[in-house]
């Protein structure tokens, strides 16, 4: 089963995979080949993927992304949304500082706009924090 | 003929000027290199969401969805992309020379029209205009676009469109065909569904549709939408850096003929007072016999 990760900034994934774990709108799912063709909405969270059959838990590859749209064919995974990043590309540290800067930035916000952009903000780095918790786990 | 000093301190300023405008060439390619990256990066998302979109299309789904609705046009806005920043050529008069037509065709039809401005140079190209409405003005843009940015004046466009303050919005921007042609183009944003059309056959179909067909075509127009504002937007960059780049490159090349000139005239200058001066003195031991 292929799958393609596509973000705003490229292609993130384009590789052949044995399972993928998706947020969508429903609550989390698994999808492995030959699945019932399906087309969804993905939310801010983690897709974690299995290349190979029999990979341990500690093989699973994360990406952290935002909202989206997902389209599972029986030999294809389209994952489209806006950013994706890679599990060992977020600084733990980095994600935590931002996520109180965000959280403080909501407390302040004034207005309609700011609050709105506040809690995308928290959102996203929520999303990455747990990200990099899912990977430090399994990797330890 | 002007002094030697004066021509001197003239070849010097040029000189300065030249190193400056070698600069700015070469910054310029090097950005325009980064920004065709980014073009070609974003195509692929665009062309994902089309098919997906296609899909829903040809399931009949995007029938009774508000931003596909089309009306007779009477009001329309149009988003127009240009640049923070001058020098680049005339990539900025271009692309207002092709927004001061699609005003002209509006005033002709009896349209109103209303302009969201991206870029400073466009902005206060339409604030000096009498007939232009401004509804958003978006300026200093960072360098690294992730792509939310433009969001603002996407969700302005469909909050005017939905609710029937404007029946179409139009995007006026500069397309990166290669680095040594940029055309202007007027493109179609909303009403959605003007794009997708050579794509049909690939598409899936009986495909089931979580949590509804509804919340997923949804999902995909605002994407689809996004990535075409954000796709036109890296066009119009891609375009003004390599205009810029070319700007800079006849200007440094007038700068060498420049200096090219201004040296020769200065090599005249100096031959003609020594000849002059050799002159009087063999006038002056002429004299003296």
């Amino acid at each position: 089963m292929k799958l393609e990760l596509v973000t705003l900034a490229g292609i993130k994934v384009d590789a052949d995979v044995y399972e993928v774990m998706l947020p969508t709108a429903a609550g989390p799912i698994a999808v492995f080949p030959g699945h019932e063709p399906l087309v969804s909405v993905a939310v801010p969270g983690a897709i974690a993927v299995r290349f190979k059959k029999g990979d341990p838990e500690s093989e699973l590859e994360y990406y952290a992304v935002s909202g989206g749209v997902i389209e599972v064919t029986q030999s294809l995974v389209r994952v489209l949304v806006d950013e994706a990043d890679h599990g060992d590309d977020i600084v733990e540290a980095e994600s935590r500082a931002a996520l109180e800067k965000a959280l403080k930035l909501k407390e302040t916000a004034k207005d309609a706009v700011e609050l709105e952009k506040a809690t995308e903000l928290i959102d996203r780095h929520q999303v990455r924090l747990n990200v990099a918790g899912l990977r430090r786990r399994h990797r330890r | 003929m002007a002094s030697q000093r004066q021509l001197k301190s003239r070849i010097r300023s040029v000189k300065n000027t030249k190193q400056i405008t070698k600069a700015m060439q070469m910054v310029a390619a090097s950005k325009m290199r980064r920004a065709q990256d980014a073009t070609k990066a974003t195509a692929a998302y665009t062309k994902t969401a089309r098919e997906i979109l296609a899909d829903l299309a040809k399931q009949g789904e995007t029938k009774n969805h508000p931003l596909f609705e089309k009306r007779d046009v009477k009001n329309r806005l149009l988003i127009v992309v240009a640049s923070d920043k001058g020098l680049a050529g005339a990539y900025n008069s271009n692309v207002a020379k092709q927004y001061l037509r699609e005003l002209m065709v509006d005033d002709q039809a009896g349209i109103k029209t209303k302009t969201i401005a991206i870029g400073r140079k466009v902005t206060g190209f339409v604030t000096r205009l009498k007939s232009a409405e401004l509804v958003g003005a978006y300026e200093d843009l960072p360098d690294t676009l992730e792509g939310h940015e433009l969001r603002p004046a996407l969700d302005t466009a469909f909050k005017l469109f939905q609710a029937g303050d404007i029946d179409a919005v139009d995007m006026v921007y500069t397309e990166f065909v290669s680095s040594v042609s940029q055309v202007v183009t007027t493109e179609r944003l909303l009403p959605a569904g003007d794009t997708d059309t050579e794509l049909e056959e690939k598409a899936i179909s009986q495909a089931i549709f979580e949590p509804d067909a509804e919340t997923v075509l949804a999902s995909v127009v605002y994407r689809l939408l996004n990535a075409q504002l954000f796709q036109a937007y890296l066009d119009g960059r891609a375009s003004e850096h390599s205009m810029r780049m070319l700007a800079m490159k006849n200007a440094t090349d007038n700068a060498s003929d420049l200096i090219d000139d201004l040296t020769l005239a200065m090599n005249k200058a100096r031959q003609a007072s020594i000849t002059q001066e050799l002159a009087e003195i063999s006038g002056g031991a002429e004299a003296m016999k």
